[in-house]
């Protein structure tokens, strides 16, 4: 690709696939010093635009640099690049030394930096693919560098990051809108609360029955609570545990209620999910039991989510109608198989970025030459009305019908139009051969 | 020209009706763009051909029972579009716009020559009648549908399956349809039934009463009302509701059948 056609633009980063956490964890940005970062990246010398992407999975400088001087591309007399100037930026403004981090880094330039930048914003590059979460972060980095001034435009010179940030954006949403790359869930406790709307339909109002305590309990009944239910009851064996998760999850919009253990079979016919992870080695929930609770819901569903090992809800309940049994393998391999459907709409997703690279790139290719026919045109435009103006003066005498000064004006844009075809068109075809030189 | 319409509209249920099946069965919810405007393009012509043939005729009543149908048949697509728009779903055309275009096919390609036995019934408040009967068979046709998607829903979930039916409506969703499609139903089965009664009374005395048709139309409503008081308080679903809904339907079914025994309650052939 032509260094005139996206002057060196440079991608420098690590992520998930290339460096450990302890690595990305030194090399992490926080939201509140994301500002001072990107500005300080986009005063360091050469560097005329400039955006910082620091998430848990990846941090990444995207740099365009000048197009002339000592700074524009690597230096054969051995100066510092600009990938090894960006290495210096992170070992100054991080305290990490560049040998430490040097061997993670990865670093994608022009064609390739554009790329990355689309796959990373469709989510083709994140540790879940498909995740919806990274298309907020590069908008809210692109957001940063507007605000710092860290991508600008001006009269002489118009961003290159910006058209580019926007193309990213529009690249992503077709990506969703065209696959179904983000319309599965792959974690154990979204999986759970999509079932659960499989069930329910909406959320909202529903009760849902912490029985035992657990990270994993706690971490699903928080997403059913993120997905509109209202009400949260917890039994243990131990009240003042009961409690304590009751407390934990108490938010102004739940109302919790703690069910003593003893009296867990009698009122918990009140919840539409429950979420069992005892350490009980026997059977918390038998068939007969979800049989008493169904008939006291009048055969409402009830959704049981059973996380424990051994298992706290007897197999057979989920065979009496109305009871939906799943447990932590049913959710595994719902995950699993949601997984293995998002890297299959993986495959179509790269072929579209693949595509909208190629347009992008013919686009800036073309750049310069739309340019010099704007200007063609508009110096020819010029000199045409000029000349129209001088012979409509020396025909001052015997003044012109509207309908003769039409002839004259279809007449003279006509011969203009002629004689600049064969110029625009060797234009646009210098443009397209130095792409395909590329 | 009428004719035409309606052949168009058949055409039009029939794109829908394929285009239905991957939006709703192989979670392509793009075909949705293509089943929803084709389904509401037979709608306008389907109307247009009804008003162009009532109007060419000067009356407001279908006159044989394959343009009936044909009415009924455009409620159904009716239906499904209002389900569309307020349920989000268009897994009930994958039932619905079939058997609509159906109903239409016949009367677009092969019109029917019956009259009603009665031409002096044909008044404001026998069409009413037809219209509320045919509204309450719409709903009980669709509870029945909804009560189809629940139980294939449920299974899914039971057999822990993911992927086909995942576009299928949550279970509660399904089931609120169904209630709400029999509670619907009722009143206009009960209106129709006492509009009809009372026109019959009128024009033919009490020997209508004794008709079979009547009979079974009055059993029908009894099955009817009870299967929403179970409904309603005893919470049926699943499996029982579907054999409760497919019971009443064959009822249905037996009702109309009963046209060809009923002495005063059918259409003849000139």
């Amino acid at each position: 690709m032509s260094t005139n056609s996206n002057p060196n633009l440079l991608l420098l980063g690590v992520n998930h696939t290339t460096a450990p956490v302890e690595v990305r964890e030194r090399l992490a940005i926080p939201s509140d010093r994301l500002a001072d970062a990107t500005r300080t990246l986009a005063h360091q010398p050469g560097i005329r635009e400039a955006l910082i992407l620091s998430t848990c999975n990846r941090v990444e400088l995207l740099t365009v640099h000048e197009s002339n001087g000592a700074h524009a591309t690597s230096a054969p007399d051995g100066s510092a690049t600009p990938g090894t100037e960006m290495l210096r930026f992170l070992q100054d403004y991080l305290d990490v030394r560049v040998t430490d981090i040097q061997p993670h880094v990865y670093e994608f330039r022009e064609r390739d930096a554009i790329r990355h930048l689309f796959r990373v914003a469709s989510s083709l590059d994140s540790m879940v693919i498909g995740e919806p979460q990274i298309l907020g972060q590069v908008k809210q980095s692109w957001s940063v560098a507007r605000e710092v001034g860290a991508i600008k435009s001006t009269e002489a010179c118009s961003s290159t990051l910006d058209p580019l940030l926007q193309r990213a954006f529009s690249v992503a949403k077709r990506v969703r809108t065209e696959t179904q790359i983000g319309s599965t869930t792959v974690s154990i406790a979204s999986v759970a609360s999509e079932l659960a709307r499989k069930i329910f339909g909406s959320l909202a109002g529903k009760t849902v029955l912490i029985v035992g305590a657990g990270k994993m309990s706690d971490l699903t009944a928080r997403h059913l609570i993120q997905q509109g239910a209202t009400t949260l009851l917890v039994s243990n064996r131990t009240e003042a545990g009961a409690e304590a998760i009751a407390d934990s999850l108490r938010t102004p919009a739940i109302t919790t209620g703690v069910i003593p253990f003893e009296q867990l079979h009698e009122q918990s016919f009140r919840a539409d999910i429950i979420i069992t992870g005892t350490g009980s080695a026997n059977h918390v929930f038998l068939p007969e039991q979800a049989r008493a609770l169904l008939q006291r819901r009048r055969n409402r569903p009830v959704f049981f989510i059973d996380i424990a090992v051994p298992r706290d809800v007897d197999p057979a309940v989920n065979s009496v109608e109305g009871c939906f049994v799943y447990d932590i393998d049913d959710l595994q391999q719902v995950a699993a198989q949601n997984q293995s459907a998002r890297s299959r709409e993986a495959e179509a997703a790269e072929s579209i970025v693949t595509k909208e690279v190629a347009r992008y790139t013919d686009r800036l290719a073309q750049a310069p030459a739309t340019e010099s026919i704007k200007q063609l045109l508009h110096d020819a435009e010029t000199l045409r009305l000029q000349e129209v103006a001088r012979i409509t003066q020396q025909l001052s005498g015997q003044p012109l019908s509207p309908e003769q000064l039409a002839a004259i004006d279809r007449l003279t844009k006509s011969l203009t139009a002629k004689l600049l075809h064969p110029q625009i068109a060797a234009l646009r075809e210098t443009g397209s051969s130095s792409e395909s030189k590329d | 020209m009428s004719l035409l319409w309606l052949r168009v509209a058949v055409v039009l249920y029939g794109i829908a009706a394929l285009a239905v099946l991957p939006a709703a069965l192989y979670d392509r919810p793009r075909w949705r763009h293509i089943a929803v405007p084709a389904a509401l393009a037979g709608v306008f012509f389907h109307f247009v051909s009804i008003v162009e043939t009532l109007v060419a005729a000067h009356r407001a009543l279908p006159v044989d029972t394959h343009e009936t149908l044909s009415w009924l048949g455009l409620l159904l697509v009716v239906a499904f579009l209002l389900l569309a728009a307020r349920a989000h779903t268009v897994s009930f055309g994958i039932f619905l716009l079939p058997v609509a275009a159906l109903l239409a096919i016949v009367p677009a390609f092969h019109p029917g020559h019956e009259t009603l036995s009665y031409p002096q019934l044909r008044t404001g408040w026998l069409l009413l009648h037809i219209a509320l009967l045919l509204a309450a068979y719409a709903a009980l046709f669709i509870s029945l549908i909804a009560s189809l998607l629940y139980l294939i829903q449920e299974r899914r979930l039971k057999q822990k399956l993911s992927a086909p039916a995942s576009r299928l409506p949550p279970l509660e969703t399904l089931d609120q349809i169904a209630l709400k499609s029999l509670l619907f139903g009722l009143p206009c089965m009960t209106a129709g039934l006492l509009i009809g009664s009372v026109v019959a009374l009128q024009t033919m005395g009490p020997s209508f009463f004794a008709d079979p048709k009547v009979l079974l139309s009055l059993a029908m409503w009894i099955v009817y009302m009870l299967m929403i008081f179970i409904r309603r308080h005893r919470g049926l679903r699943g499996r029982r509701a579907v054999y409760w809904s497919g019971f009443v339907f064959l009822g249905v079914l037996a009702v109309w059948a009963a046209n060809s025994l009923s002495a005063v309650h059918r259409f003849k052939t000139p």
